[in-house]
C-alpha cells in the first residue's frame, strides 16, 4: 500500500500548492472581490468530475462489449469519485452563488445540467447496491452510466435552448487575465490528479470487495450463507 | 425485419387484449390525473387569469406521475416476469419485445391523455387545440421508450418504487422542456411551437434508437 | 422539413451501422465443441457448471452427459439446485462458469439458435391470465413463428381441446400446468426441459409425460423417485449444489 500512500501525499502535497496560489498569487477580482477565488475550484472540480464520468462511460460501453470485471470496476470507482467532485462542485457553487447573485440557486442551463448529472450519477450509485450484485448489477449500471453521460448534454442544450425563450440571469464572463488563468490551470491540473489517485485507490478497493467471496466457497458444503448487502 | 414488426405487434396486442379485458390500469390513471387536477385547483388557486401560466406546469406533472405508473406496470408482476422470460426463450430478439411493449404502454398512456387534455381544457378553461395535442403525443412516444427501459431494468430490483423515478426523471427532462415549452405556445405564450416540435422529434429519434440497442442488455442475461 | 426527415434517415441507420460496435462476446459464433464419446449424437454435456449468486454457491462443477432422445432426471431434495440447473439448460440463465453444450452448440454463445430447439417448463407457468388458452398458444406460435395450426395439435396433446377458450386464469392448477408443457412444444423442440412438471399434475400426469416426451431428449426435475425410473433412463442427483453422482436407473436404497 506504500504506493498508494506515496501517491496521496503527492496529491494532497498538490492541492496545498493550488491552495496557496489562489490565494496568494492570484490577483483579487475587480468585480466579485474575494469569493471569486472559490470559482478556481468549484470549475476544477467540475471538470475532474465530467472527466470521471467519462471514463465511467468508457468502462460502461468495454464492460457491454467485453463484460470484462476490470472494467466494471473501474467504472464503479470512477462513479463514485465522480459523484464526490459533483456534490463539491454543486455545494460550491452554492457557495459562490450566494454573495454574487444574491441567491443560492438558478435554473440555468449549468446549474440545471449539473444537478441533473448528480442525480443521474447518484442514481446509478444506488442500482448498483440494489440490483442482484455480479452480472446483472453491471450490466444494468452500464446502461444507466450510458444514458446518463448521453443525457447531460441534451438537458444543457435544452435548458440553454429554453433560455432562448425565457430570458433568464446571465452569467459572468469567463474571460481571464493571465495571472487568474495559470492559477486556474494549474489548481485544474492538480484537481484532475487528486481525482485520478481516488479513483485508483477506489478501484483498488472494489478489487479487493470482489475477491472476498471466493475464500467463502469451502464454507458452502456445510451451511448457505445469506446474500451480502451491498 | 418483417419478423421483427410481427413480433413487436404480437406482444402489443396480447398486452393491450390483456389490459382491454381486465380494464385495470387505463380507469386507474384516468382517475388519477382528474384528481390532479382538482388538487391543483386548489393548490395554484387558478383563476382565469393564471390558468394558461400553470396548466402546462399541471399538465406535466400529471402526464409524469402517470407515465411512471403505466410503464412499471409493463414490467412489475412478478407473473409479468416470468412471461416474460418465457418471451425471451424464443427465437423472438429482445429488442422486439421491448418494442411490442413500448409501444402498449404508450398507447395506454395515450388512452389516459385522452381523459387528461379534455379535463384540463374543461377544468381550467384553456384552448384545446391540434397543436396541443400533437405535442403531447410526439412526447409520449420518446417518454415510453425510455420509461419501459428503465422499467425492466428496475422490475428485478428492489425497491423498484424508488428507483424507477429517480433514473427516468432525469432522461425525461429534455422531453418535458421541449413539451412544455411547445404545450404553453399551443396555449397562446410567445415562442416558437415549430422548433419545440422539432426538438421532440429529434428527441424521440434519438432515444428510441437507444433504447432498442440497449433493450437486449437489459431484458435478456 | 428536409432537416428533420435526413436526421430521422440517419437515426434510423444508426443501429444498423453499430451493430458490429454492440455485438458482445456471448454473440460470437464459438466453435462447436465435440464430445469424445462412442455415441455422435450427443444432445447435452455439461462441464463443471457453477452458479454463484454473491457468495452463495448455487451448483458446484456439475458433470453429466445427455444422448439425443435420452430422458434424464434430476434428482434431489429442495434447495439442492435443480431449478437454477434446469434453468441453464434451458438458456434462461448463464452459469458463473463452466461449459455446456447443447447440440454441439455453446450454449451461451448460441443461445438465441438453441431457443429455437427448446421447450422450457418452469416452475411458475408464467401465462397470462386474461387471454384464454388457445389465445395463450397462439401468442407464442406467432413468436416461435410457427404456423397457428399446431394450436389445436398441442392442445389436443394435452388435454386441453375442451377449454381452448376458457381465460387461462380461469383454468384450475392442473389444466395450467398442462398448458405450460403444451406450450413448451408448440414448436416441436428437440430438448425438453422440464421443471417438477408432476407437482400439480393429477394422477394422469405421468401418462401425459410420457406421451410429451416421447422422441425428444428431455431432463426432467422431480422429487418423484418412482417417476424418474418410469421414464427416465439416465439420473443425477444433486444435493447442496454439489453433483452426487450421475448414471443409469439410480436406485435409493433407504
Amino acid at each position: 500500500m506504500t504506493r498508494y500512500t506515496r501517491l496521496v501525499a503527492a496529491a494532497v502535497l498538490l492541492m496545498l500548492v493550488a491552495g496557496a496560489l489562489i490565494f496568494f498569487y492570484a490577483p483579487e477580482d475587480f468585480l466579485q472581490k474575494e469569493p471569486q477565488r472559490i470559482f478556481y475550484l468549484h470549475v476544477s472540480a467540475a471538470i475532474a468530475a465530467f472527466a470521471c464520468f467519462a471514463v465511467v462511460l468508457g468502462a460502461s460501453i468495454a464492460y457491454l462489449r467485453t463484460e470484462s470485471l476490470r472494467a466494471d470496476r473501474l467504472a464503479r470507482a470512477a462513479a463514485l469519485v465522480g459523484v464526490v467532485l459533483t456534490t463539491v462542485t454543486l455545494v460550491m457553487g452554492m457557495l459562490y452563488a450566494k454573495p454574487i447573485w444574491g441567491k443560492f440557486w438558478t435554473w440555468d442551463a449549468r446549474l440545471t445540467s449539473t444537478l441533473v448529472l448528480w442525480i443521474i450519477y447518484a442514481g446509478y450509485l444506488l442500482l448498483r447496491r440494489l440490483a442482484e450484485p455480479g452480472r446483472q448489477a453491471a450490466r444494468f449500471a452500464a446502461v444507466v452510466g450510458i444514458f446518463g453521460f448521453v443525457d447531460v448534454p441534451i438537458v444543457y442544450f435544452s435548458v440553454t435552448w429554453w433560455r432562448t425563450q425565457h430570458p433568464g440571469p446571465v452569467i459572468i464572463s469567463d474571460a481571464l487575465p493571465p495571472q487568474m488563468l495559470f492559477v486556474f490551470l494549474v489548481t485544474m491540473a492538480c484537481t484532475l490528479f487528486l481525482a485520478a489517485v481516488m479513483v485508483a485507490i477506489r478501484y483498488q478497493i472494489e478489487t479487493l470487495t470482489d475477491e472476498v467471496p471466493s475464500p467463502v466457497v469451502q464454507l458452502v458444503g456445510t451451511q448457505r450463507e445469506p446474500e451480502p448487502a451491498r | 425485419m418483417t419478423r421483427s414488426i410481427a413480433v413487436a405487434y404480437a406482444v402489443a396486442r396480447k398486452d393491450l387484449t390483456s389490459e382491454w379485458r381486465t380494464r385495470e390500469l387505463v380507469p386507474a390513471l384516468g382517475q388519477f390525473v382528474v384528481l390532479a387536477l382538482v388538487i391543483a385547483n386548489f393548490g395554484f388557486q387558478i383563476d382565469s387569469q393564471n390558468a394558461t401560466v400553470i396548466a402546462p406546469g399541471v399538465l406535466w406533472l400529471a402526464l409524469v406521475f402517470a407515465g411512471l405508473v403505466a410503464f412499471g406496470r409493463a414490467f412489475a408482476a412478478e407473473r409479468e416476469q416470468a412471461s416474460l422470460e418465457a418471451m425471451l426463450l424464443t427465437p423472438a430478439s429482445a429488442a422486439a419485445i421491448f418494442a411490442g411493449k413500448a409501444i402498449a404502454a404508450a398507447l395506454l398512456l395515450i388512452a389516459c391523455e385522452a381523459v387528461l387534455l379534455p379535463a384540463l381544457a374543461l377544468m381550467f378553461g384553456t384552448p384545446f387545440n391540434a397543436e396541443l395535442v400533437a405535442a403531447v403525443l410526439i412526447a409520449t412516444v420518446g417518454m415510453a421508450a425510455l420509461g419501459c427501459l428503465f422499467a425492466a431494468m428496475v422490475a428485478r430490483v428492489r425497491s423498484r418504487e424508488v428507483l424507477l423515478p429517480l433514473l427516468t426523471l432525469p432522461l425525461w427532462i429534455p422531453f418535458i422542456v421541449a413539451g412544455g415549452q411547445a404545450v404553453q405556445v399551443a396555449m397562446g405564450a410567445s415562442g416558437s411551437y415549430n422548433q419545440a416540435v422539432a426538438l421532440l422529434i429529434d428527441f424521440d429519434i434519438l432515444f428510441v434508437v437507444l433504447t432498442s440497442l440497449a433493450a437486449r442488455f437489459v431484458l435478456d442475461d | 422539413m428536409a432537416l428533420i426527415v435526413a436526421t430521422l434517415l440517419l437515426f434510423a441507420s444508426g443501429p444498423f451501422v453499430l451493430w458490429p460496435l454492440i455485438k458482445t462476446p456471448a454473440d460470437e459464433p464459438a466453435p462447436a465443441i465435440t464430445e469424445k464419446t462412442e455415441n455422435k449424437v450427443s444432445a447435452i454435456v455439461a462441464h463443471e457448471i457453477t452458479q454463484r449468486f454473491g457468495s452463495d454457491v448455487a451448483l458446484d462443477a456439475v458433470d453429466f452427459a445427455l444422448d439425443e432422445g435420452e430422458h434424464l432426471a434430476v434428482l434431489g431434495d429442495n434447495g439442492a439446485g435443480k431449478t437454477t440447473l434446469l434453468r441453464i439448460l434451458a438458456t434462461a440463465a448463464r452459469p458463473t462458469s463452466g461449459q455446456l453444450a447443447i447440440f454441439g452448440l455453446d450454449a451461451v454463445r448460441e443461445r438465441k439458435a438453441l431457443r429455437a430447439q427448446i421447450g422450457y417448463v418452469a416452475h411458475a407457468p408464467g401465462l397470462y391470465p386474461a387471454l384464454s388458452a388457445a389465445e395463450n398458444l397462439e401468442f407464442f406460435c406467432s413468436l416461435h413463428d410457427v404456423d397457428r395450426k399446431r394450436v389445436p395439435e398441442a392442445l389436443a396433446l394435452v388435454g386441453l381441446s375442451d377449454v381452448a377458450r376458457r381465460p387461462a386464469g380461469r383454468l384450475s392448477r392442473g389444466e395450467q400446468q398442462r398448458l405450460a408443457i403444451g406450450r413448451a412444444v408448440l414448436h416441436s423442440p428437440r430438448l425438453l426441459v422440464l421443471d417438477e412438471p408432476d407437482a400439480s399434475l393429477d394422477s394422469d400426469g405421468p401418462d401425459l409425460l410420457a406421451s410429451v416426451m416421447r422422441g425428444r431428449s428431455v431432463v426432467l426435475a422431480t422429487h418423484d423417485h418412482a417417476l424418474a425410473n418410469r421414464l427416465c433412463q439416465r439420473t443425477v442427483m444433486l444435493s447442496n449444489g454439489r453433483s452426487l453422482g450421475a448414471g443409469t436407473r439410480l436406485r435409493v436404497v433407504r
